[in-house]
């Protein structure tokens, strides 16, 4: 039996859309479920009351681009359930509860470093928000996430892809099979957090035995050498057999095992589109899994009749893969601006594709290789919107000091050197502060 | 009623006419309550318009364990293992599984009935239950077994879980039972009771007080509602001696026990959970209230570091003869209050502290030590109860954007340690704490002053054609649009008629919740709607005590 905290919170007011699949009804009949179980009369579970996070909470770990205002009026529902994840990891960090379930909408493991707008449904990464809000106050120091949503947890994996003490592991569907088409082995993680971001993309049709043989013998191992002192799990539901958007074959009762193998400090829901197939099923398989109850009786009344892909099947796939993740190598681009401060920066462009709301991001990175720090990153965005280009510069938290200094100079430079940029934003981890400079409004601290 | 004594008032315009206190004969309470009654010495009991009461009946039937058993037989489904929850009493699980919905995932086994035949059920009138997970959003399977039951022995009574249509299959069987089990015990009081008052040729109907601070007819009251109608009666006496729009703290201090509540902008707060009675959580909504054990009568023992208050009580205070200090002896001894004797308080003060400390000022401020000790608990208890209020679950933006705005509370203590109480709460609180005016009748005058309480809360389906009413498990088809809108506000209007009716009771300006609409959507294409509205009567009172 453990002390579990639920904070639920199906934002009933609140949708993308009349039709979609983001909509008030997603966790109506999760709500009918849990309530008719009489789950929250179990002894061992604690409701929590939802709290909305200040800007500062998400600021800290993501930019708003072009600047936070122009997002204020569409992150209440945002930063509810960022709130919302803070006050159950604040409560396990305290040791009022064992674990806890974030059962909160909308979710938010799509959400990167820079946002410009909602992509795959989310705005805002509460993992993100969470992890670096416990180890802003807690003083936290190695924290692993595990996404078990079908989609690659793309958002979560570039906040962290230079964080050496933040562990992302991500099991998904395969990316050329489904959206946002990321997660392959070879993403490894940045110069200077090398082997910090596992990814594990699997064929569509993967199983209960298959995800369980894949943590049993892959994940777990690799989260016992990493030794977290918190594990989070994002704990999307859309590999359910039901899902309309996922092609995996999961069963309810498959998400109650993954939960009690995974044993996360705190559980997050993700995406899960199958509103009446899965959802009921699966957040209460995972509630039961997470409060140490029986989760065995959970079934989900349509019978799953897809073929699953049988371990036998599976197997030599996944040494194959495994073999393929270990062998490869960093291999990093040098170069640097002008006014770069010394150092060695690599450079590695990206493009993000914003489908809800239609946006391409267009991103050159650059981060300073450091032997001793998680490096200062150097972030410039712009976005097919506007002509605008909006830059993040990102001193890590436990940056070194010629790092924390790099951070200085370049905010200091692009404030006087402003010709074609629109707004910097300094997200000073190592002393939680946080700025916002634009061109037309000036300096703004968050 | 108490458990030691029972209190009447006669009220006539808001005065308060006449007093009485009797002793509760927990053997016969409705001579008890004629003998309160007498003692009102109401000149013209014909003419009384209204009888209000509020019974420890059922209440302590079930503490003390003076109820009959009921079979309980279960449809529990798949979902939660039935034993996580801890069950005092025994169950039968039988198959068939509903969903939210309302659609049938597995029918009942009919060959399985055969099985829970007993000799008691197929030849004695015994009482049986059935109760299904989420009968409340179709009650089919219930109403079949009942059926086949009632087709194998004709003389079954049997109750059905869909009548408790709230949300919670654990909450919704032990009420079901609960209520089952105590209508035989309750019925024969009612009618009793009755016979009693008309027997007087008194036409005044007769209510009985709920949990939930409201009243209903005694013919028409589920007897379980009934229980805890005590603490809800501090609170509406408190009501009856405040504005309207006053939030308060609510202390009603007795000799073992004192009962905190609460009260916002008028309205006492209700309790987010049903109430939870002995070993049985129940459906039944109650007002948050925290009884904590303490109380002027509480057993104070010497320790090393000075005194200990228990929490529980060894008869009464040493001052009035009873052989252990109390917090009523420290009053005493600070002359807070004038009854009992001065110098057997100072003598058990004085037994707390060694010998040489034996003087006026020690004893002084041991006593004082020992009223802020009281106040202490009863500080905590308030402030546990502010923060269950603050801290309620909320499920939509709207509610967190908009939380409960601090408010300034009046404190108003009531009860027979109240007196000596005050000044030690006021200095506790940093705010002026409020004296209630009949102290020792305060439970009476709650009673007496109550209004009825209302509430229909629907849930409709219109892509499976059907509604459901919470409070009274009413299930009915709908015939109405796929997306209704003004059309659902009428027909709530209509349901909300025709229960307050059934009830015999006038419903006037209701409050009325947001309706939720939540479109069902099929591939893209929006099929349907769930609709989630209520309308309320708030528990209240009729009027204000004039002095």
């Amino acid at each position: 039996m453990k002390r579990t905290g639920i904070l639920f919170f199906p934002a009933f007011d609140w949708s993308l859309g009349d039709t979609h699949p983001e909509r008030e009804e997603r966790l109506l009949y999760t709500q009918e479920q849990l309530f008719e179980e009489g789950v929250l009369d179990l002894p061992q579970i604690k409701q929590f009351s939802p709290r909305i996070a200040p800007l500062h909470e998400a600021l800290r770990s993501q930019a708003l681009f072009p600047n936070p205002e122009v997002h204020r009026d569409s992150l209440d529902a945002h930063l509810i359930a960022a709130g919302s994840a803070i006050l159950l990891g604040e409560a396990r960090v305290r040791g009022d509860i064992d674990n806890g379930f974030v059962l909160a909408r909308p979710p938010g493991h799509h959400s990167g470093s820079t946002v410009w707008g909602n992509r795959g449904f989310c705005t805002l990464n509460y993992e993100a928000i969470l992890v670096n809000h416990l180890r802003a106050s807690f003083g936290i120091k190695k924290i692993a996430i595990v996404d078990t949503d079908v989609h690659h947890g793309d958002g979560t994996q570039d906040i962290f892809y230079h964080d050496p003490n933040v562990l992302f592991i991500s099991m998904h569907q395969d990316g050329r099979t489904i959206f946002p088409g990321t997660g392959f082995v070879n993403e490894k993680g940045g110069p200077n957090a090398w082997d910090q971001t596992l990814n594990i993309p699997l064929p569509p049709g993967t199983g209960d035995e298959g995800y369980h043989y894949i943590l049993e013998n892959w994940v777990l191992p690799r989260l016992q050498a990493f030794e977290p002192e918190l594990i989070i799990n994002s704990a999307g539901q859309d590999n359910h057999f039901t899902d309309p958007l996922g092609s995996m074959n999961l069963t309810a009762n498959g998400y109650g095992r993954i939960t009690e193998l995974l044993q996360p400090d705190l559980a997050v829901l993700e995406g899960g589109y199958s509103i009446e197939g899965a959802l009921p099923y699966v957040n209460l398989a995972i509630l039961l899994a997470l409060a140490g109850e029986d989760y065995h009786h959970v079934r989900e009344p349509q019978k799953l009749d897809r073929p699953v892909l049988n371990l036998a099947q599976l197997k030599p796939f996944l040494v194959e893969l495994k073999k393929q993740q270990q062998t490869i190598k960093p291999s990093f681009t040098t170069r640097s601006k002008t006014f770069f401060p010394k150092g060695n920066w690599i450079y590695s462009p990206c493009s993000i594709y914003y489908d809800t709301d239609g946006l391409e991001e267009t991103r050159h990175d650059y981060i300073r290789q450091c032997n001793h720090c998680g490096g200062t990153v150097y972030l410039e965005s712009s976005c097919s919107s506007s002509p605008q280009k909006s830059i993040l510069v990102r001193i890590p938290f436990q940056a070194c000091s010629d790092c924390e200094q790099a951070g200085y100079d370049l905010w200091d430079h692009l404030q006087h050197h402003s010709d074609n940029t629109t707004s910097v934003s300094l997200q000073n981890q190592l002393h939680d502060k946080l700025y916002v400079w634009d061109s037309k409004e000036g300096l703004r601290e968050f | 009623m108490g458990g030691t004594y029972t209190d009447a008032v006669f009220i006539q315009d808001n005065r308060i006419i006449q007093t009485a206190k009797v002793p509760t004969r927990s053997e016969n309470l409705v001579e008890t309550l004629m003998e309160a009654f007498d003692k009102l010495c109401i000149p013209d009991e014909q003419g009384l318009t209204q009888i209000t009461v509020s019974t420890t009946l059922v209440t302590n039937a079930i503490l003390q364990d003076r109820i009959p058993a009921v079979e309980l037989l279960l449809f529990s489904g798949n979902g939660m293992s039935v034993d996580a929850l801890p069950w005092p009493v025994s169950y039968r699980e039988l198959s068939g599984e509903m969903d939210f919905r309302g659609r049938e995932v597995e029918p009942p086994d009919q060959g399985e009935w055969g099985g829970i035949l007993t000799p008691n059920l197929r030849e004695n009138s015994a009482q049986v239950a059935i109760v299904g997970k989420f009968s409340h959003r179709n009650s089919l399977h219930e109403e079949q077994l009942a059926s086949y039951l009632k087709g194998i022995n004709p003389s079954l009574r049997i109750a059905q879980g869909h009548s408790w249509g709230q949300a919670n299959f654990y909450r919704r069987s032990l009420t079901t039972y609960l209520n089952f089990a105590v209508s035989d015990i309750y019925h024969n009081f009612a009618q009793q009771l009755q016979n009693a008052v008309s027997a007087r040729k008194i036409v005044a109907p007769i209510s009985i007080l709920k949990a939930d601070g409201g009243i209903l007819p005694i013919s028409k009251i589920r007897p379980i509602e009934s229980i805890y109608s005590g603490p809800a009666a501090s609170i509406l006496a408190a009501l009856t001696q405040s504005k309207p729009t006053d939030s308060s703290i609510v202390v009603d201090i007795g000799g073992t026990t004192t009962d905190i509540g609460i009260v916002l902008s008028g309205v006492p707060l209700l309790s987010a959970k049903g109430a939870q009675i002995g070993a049985y959580s129940t459906l039944v909504r109650s007002l948050a209230v925290r009884s904590i054990p303490v109380g002027g009568d509480s057993a104070i023992h010497a320790t090393d570091q000075g005194f200990f208050l228990e929490s529980y009580r060894l008869g009464p205070a040493y001052c009035l003869g009873g052989n252990v200090p109390t917090p009523t002896d420290a009053m005493r001894y600070l002359g807070l209050i004038d009854y009992g004797n001065e110098r057997l308080a100072e003598e058990a003060l004085a037994s707390i502290l060694p010998l040489e400390r034996r003087t006026p000022a020690f004893l002084q401020a041991l006593a004082n030590d020992i009223i802020d000790a009281v106040a202490e608990r009863i500080a905590e208890a308030v402030d546990s109860l502010k923060k269950e209020w603050t801290e309620e679950p909320a499920y939509k933006i709207w509610e967190v954007l908009h939380p409960h705005e601090a408010r300034t509370f009046r404190t108003l203590v009531s009860g027979g340690g109240a007196r000596g109480m005050t000044t030690a709460l006021e200095k506790r609180f940093s705010s002026p704490v409020q004296l209630g005016l009949y102290s020792e009748v305060s439970n009476a005058l709650g009673a007496a002053m109550a209004r009825p309480t209302f509430n229909c809360t629907l849930h409709l389906d219109t892509y499976m054609k059907h509604y459901r009413i919470e409070e009274t498990g009413e299930q009915g088809k709908w015939s109405g649009a796929l997306r209704p809108y003004l059309e659902v506000e009428a027909f709530l209007d209509t349901l909300a008629q025709q229960q307050a009716v059934f009830y015999g009771i006038k419903i006037e300006h209701l409050e009325k919740d947001p309706f939720d609409f939540f479109p069902i959507v099929k591939g893209y294409r929006t099929v349907g709607q769930i609709v989630r509205g209520a309308v309320h009567l708030r528990s209240g009172v009729i009027g204000r005590i004039q002095v």
